[in-house]
């Protein structure tokens, strides 16, 4: 960063356990990095790049690019293994620093590339290191990680699972280290982290804005002082910085002689596995911390209170139940602690507590040491799965949102040309970033840099070729790269709702509303569209253009009308025309139609029998490639999952047969027999569908 | 041949809009404005006769980021470089423009690129400078900033809560000053920005069309004297143009010395309390609107009124929708803390 114009991280108003975080990962890099979870405008990233100036210096091999750590000869990188056989290695003292990954960083720039200059002026492949390279050793700070580019994401999973970045490109092979101290930050408004990356960070904090107005006064308080003069904001603390930064480097000499007793550790275990916590990490996480806490205060034996401290920050993000009040929680667990850390003293404390050492200690094997060390088993990349979060208890008529699962569809090959975030798709016009390059047959978007660093190594050879021509970039057609981009396409979700006067309708039509308002809420995110077609009465009507607005949707939602006959037709033909109105506007939109009716149409459109026009236009609309779902609000079960379908035997009266079903399979969609008509359920079966969905 | 600008005194209505764009001219931290309308409100307009009355800029004159030859926390690395061997910076005057974004604006235009020419001829990766370089000491104006791709609209907020642009891409890293007044506009039917995103503007003006039969009838009047004769119309408003150019000249060097009483940050902290707001922005933003609102009024103490004035500017994008309702509470007029004056 160019202007050192930070805030001095002393002088940061309130959020004590985010800066104690921090402070943690200073004493003791081996914790594991920090989550910082929060709402927007809370001094988060504020908070990281504070943290640079009270970060300890290391010592490192003097010359190497990668600054390797001259006390761990198995993590040199090439040239240092190499240096290593014919002597002694230089070693320097260094500042630790935060390398930030930039929100347009490319994947080269974060892996590395080839050396362009040298490549043209010597024919050399050398290797021009990335991020990562400036990352080893270092802090890395990803803002917004919530929001990082799954390919970008799958990089960063390698390098700090492995604790080394593996090079393939451009005609180059190169490995070298990567261990940094993981820095996140994310609104979790804004989606859920991938399980595997949120793992990744050993602690987690959660930030809220505070309500105390003293505070918030401050915090004015010193934005203005440090607007206005940030200079003297720094001199102003500078005093307590140094303070700060004596006693994170005294802490960190301690902590070599800080151990947890036998029972300590003992006690972290059971705590893990009472707190249902997944995997192994946590309890090493748990130990490190507390041991980093107990420096820190200057102790040399870990005790209780460190410990559970230290479980704080390590399971916000690692438990499987959610946590309620979290006041109460922690009292209960502060005394449960303290009565299984005497249990543990008092039953024959060798043995137990070697027993369970024992275990520790082969947990420990099998994660592979260190928190931040590099595993030595790879870990697969897995398909994102959705998480599994809790819902509000249903209540159907209270219209109350809830978090919507994040849906993860699989990539489509088509190209698609619209603006949207929930599908991932290769674009053909030239929008969309730039994700990566590759060789094609015809290249229509130039990739310059890879064209560039294709034709690199060859130039010296070309241009002896072409003497008269020494200062041209001689590039052939194999050299050509296409860019390729990615932009993320909407859906369009099409309600087409039942308002009439049958069994439950004002109930379907407030569960319909409160589920629109519900995928709305967090469209913003998606940039999916919802509409909402409502028929009843002799016709049906677009109470709802296709939007992304959550306010606009509130306020046209206000008032629905209810009663009447019921013009299933007219609903799905309003439908219809609506989708191929977006269609034009955007032809690659991608559009659900979601039906919610008992479908017991009784008003005819084009004059014949009801059923048939129904059926019809369900055949059209499947015709037209749009996707469709039916939710069945029968109350009467004779339409349960996996309906049985019989053959109409009377047009009027009584429908024997599944007519939802029908309509389903002529729309050839989805059925869902919804039991309990509420906005959950309905939520919860149009992301079923979805995700079913992902591809074509 | 001068081009004709239409007049900011000329514009009819959209008072708040203005008001928005002049106390950002006055202070730009406050953290630009997003205008909120439909077509044909006379946003662009009014964004480009701001800037021809705001005061002419002293730039280094060959730089390419127009540095301010007096701001030297604030230069280029390669005005500093230069600075630092002892030379001084050639300085010229130049206007402040309206620098634009095109919607379909590629990652490689708005951030800078790397010079191809450079590439080619000798292998070298120069930096060609995208529109953030531009924009900088420049007011940046974003139509449509709904329908931007949203890690451009995070690169454009990050580049004006941070005030330079930071580039790590196709082999070059490379950061430059990117200090501008961000103005953005969208129409809200067509979606929103992400709530992050929303809270990095420091203002939000929502703008109708007017339904003032009278005041109608005057905007279309007016513009049709202005096509027909740009520069009589201009002339005829000219003498207004310069009084609010002065005025907003003056505020920003009132600015610094307008006092804030305690008791008035007290109330601006306690109504984004009581509305929850996410986040500190709507405090701080709050606290400089209102400071630039009494330096542009000559008042020399920021009492309740301003507060209020720029209240729903500040909060009608951070207030959550809770309920479908969204009530802009007001602090109340009689505050026993606020009649108190004491700098803070």
């Amino acid at each position: 960063m160019p202007f050192e114009l930070t805030l001095p991280f002393s002088a940061l108003v309130g959020q004590e356990q985010m800066k104690r975080a921090l402070l943690l990962n200073a004493v003791d890099p081996g914790v594991g990095g920090v989550l910082i979870r929060g709402e927007r405008g809370t001094a988060k990233s504020s908070a990281v790049r504070a943290l640079a100036r009270l970060l300890p210096d290391y010592e490192a091999v003097g010359g190497c690019p990668y600054r390797c750590d001259p006390a761990i000869p198995s993590r040199f990188c090439d040239d240092c293994r190499r240096r290593a056989k014919h002597g002694s290695l230089p070693v320097v003292r260094l500042p630790m620093r935060i390398v930030e990954l930039p929100i347009n960083a490319s994947e080269d720039r974060l892996v590395g590339s080839i050396d362009i200059e040298a490549a043209v002026r010597a024919g050399a492949r050398r290797f021009q290191p990335g991020i990562l390279a400036e990352a080893n050793r270092n802090l890395l700070y990803v803002d917004e990680v919530n929001l990082l580019d799954d390919h970008l994401v799958d990089v960063l999973l390698d390098a700090a699972a492995m604790g080394v970045n593996v090079v393939e490109r451009e005609g180059m092979s190169v490995v070298h280290p990567a261990h940094f101290i993981l820095v996140g930050t994310m609104n979790p408004e804004e989606g859920e982290l991938r399980p595997q990356l949120l793992d990744r960070f050993g602690l987690c904090v959660d930030v809220e804005t505070p309500s105390d107005i003293d505070q918030r006064l401050r915090v004015m308080e010193l934005e203005r002082e440090f607007l206005e003069d940030p200079r003297m904001v720094q001199k102003a603390f500078g005093a307590q910085e140094a303070s700060l930064r004596q006693q994170l480097l005294a802490a960190a000499m301690r902590l070599d002689g800080v151990n947890p007793p036998d029972a300590i550790r003992a006690l972290i275990s059971r705590l893990c596995l009472d707190g249902s916590v997944a995997g192994h990490r946590a309890d090493l996480v748990v130990a490190r911390a507390a041991r980093a806490i107990c420096a820190l205060r200057q102790g040399s034996i870990v005790e209780l209170p460190d410990v559970l401290e230290a479980l704080e920050l390590a399971l916000a993000h690692r438990r499987r139940e959610l946590a309620s009040d979290k006041q109460v929680q922690a009292q209960e667990l502060a005394s449960r602690a303290a009565e299984q850390l005497a249990q543990i003293q008092a039953s024959a404390p060798t043995e137990a507590a070697q027993a369970v050492r024992g275990e520790a200690t082969q947990q420990e094997g099998a994660a592979g040491g260190d928190a931040n060390e590099g595993w030595t088993t790879a870990e697969s990349r897995e398909s994102p799965s959705s998480e599994a979060v809790e819902t509000e208890p249903d209540v159907v008529i209270q219209l109350r949102t809830f978090p919507v699962k994040k849906l993860d569809l699989p990539r489509e090959r088509q190209a698609r040309r619209a603006a949207g975030k929930r599908t991932s798709t290769k674009s053909e016009t030239k929008r969309g970033r730039y994700v990566r390059s590759s060789q094609a047959e015809k290249v229509t978007d130039v990739a310059f840099d890879a064209t560039v660093r294709a034709a690199a190594p060859h130039q010296l050879r070309r241009r002896q070729a072409t003497p008269d021509a020494p200062n041209q970039l001689q590039l052939e057609s194999q050299d050509l790269r296409q860019k390729v981009r990615e932009r993320k396409t909407g859906n369009l979700i099409v309600f087409v709702v039942d308002a009439s006067a049958s069994m439950d309708a004002e109930q379907r039509m407030l569960a319909t509303k409160g589920a629109i308002l519900s995928l709305l809420r967090h469209a913003y995110v998606r940039r999916d569209k919802v509409a909402l077609v409502a028929f009843s009465g002799r016709n049906a009507r677009v109470v709802l253009r296709p939007t992304s607005s959550v306010d606009l949707a509130e306020r046209r939602l206000e008032r629905l009308n209810i009663g009447g006959t019921t013009p299933l037709t007219h609903g799905l033909m309003t439908a219809l025309k609506l989708i191929k109105t977006e269609r034009l506007r955007d032809p690659h939109v991608y559009p659900l139609l979601v039906l919610i009716s008992d479908g017991r149409g009784n008003i005819s459109l084009f004059g014949e029998e009801p059923l048939l026009e129904a059926q019809r236009t369900a055949g059209q609309i499947k015709q037209e490639r749009i996707r469709a779902m039916v939710i069945d609000s029968t109350r009467d079960f004779g339409s349960q999952p996996g309906y049985p379908r019989n053959r109409v035997t009377s047009l009027y009266g009584a429908y024997a047969f599944n007519v939802c079903g029908d309509l389903a399979e002529r729309l050839g969609g989805r059925y869902y027999g919804l039991f309990d008509l509420s906005q959950n359920a309905i939520v919860d079966s149009v992301q079923r569908e979805m995700l079913r969905t992902g591809s074509a | 041949m001068e081009r004709f600008v239409y007049p900011f005194s000329a514009i009819v209505g959209q008072d708040k809009m203005k008001l928005a764009l002049v106390l950002n001219a006055i202070h730009p931290a406050i953290g630009g404005v997003l205008i909120r309308g439909e077509k044909g409100t006379g946003k662009s307009t009014a964004v480009r006769a701001l800037a021809r009355l705001l005061p002419e800029l002293t730039v280094v004159a060959d730089c390419p980021y127009r540095c301010d030859p007096d701001a030297p926390e604030a230069l280029c690395s390669d005005c500093q470089d230069r600075l630092a061997r002892g030379e001084t910076l050639p300085r010229a005057r130049r206007r402040m423009r309206v620098v634009e974004l095109p919607i379909n604006a590629s990652e490689d235009r708005v951030v800078g690129a790397i010079d191809i020419e450079a590439a080619i001829k000798s292998g070298e990766r120069r930096f060609e400078p995208g529109v953030l370089a531009e924009a900088n000491r420049n007011i940046l104006y974003v139509d449509e900033v709904n329908l931007l791709d949203d890690h451009l609209v995070d690169v454009l907020l990050d580049a004006a809560a941070m005030g330079v642009n930071v580039v790590e891409r196709e082999g070059i890293s490379i950061w430059h000053p990117a200090r501008f007044i961000l103005v953005g506009t969208m129409n809200p039917e067509e979606g929103d920005l992400r709530p992050q995103l929303l809270d990095r503007f420091g203002l939000t003006v929502d703008v109708e069309g007017i339904k003032d039969i009278g005041q109608r009838v005057l905007i279309v009047e007016r513009r049709e004297e202005w096509e027909s004769d740009p520069a009589s119309f201009s002339q005829r408003f000219a003498d207004r143009d310069a009084e609010i150019g002065t005025r907003i000249a003056e505020a920003i060097a009132r600015f610094p010395k307008v006092v804030m009483p305690a008791g008035i940050l007290r109330a601006i902290a306690e109504l984004n309390v009581s509305l929850q707001v996410d986040g500190h922005r709507a405090d701080l933003v709050g606290r400089k609107a209102s400071q630039a609102l009494a330096a542009y009024r000559g008042i020399p103490e920021v009492g309740v009124a301003e507060v209020n004035e720029v209240a729903d500017m500040v909060l009608a994008h951070r207030v959550k929708a809770a309920g479908g309702r969204r009530e802009l509470g007001a602090i109340p007029q009689s505050l026993p803390s606020a009649s108190r004056a004491s700098r803070s």
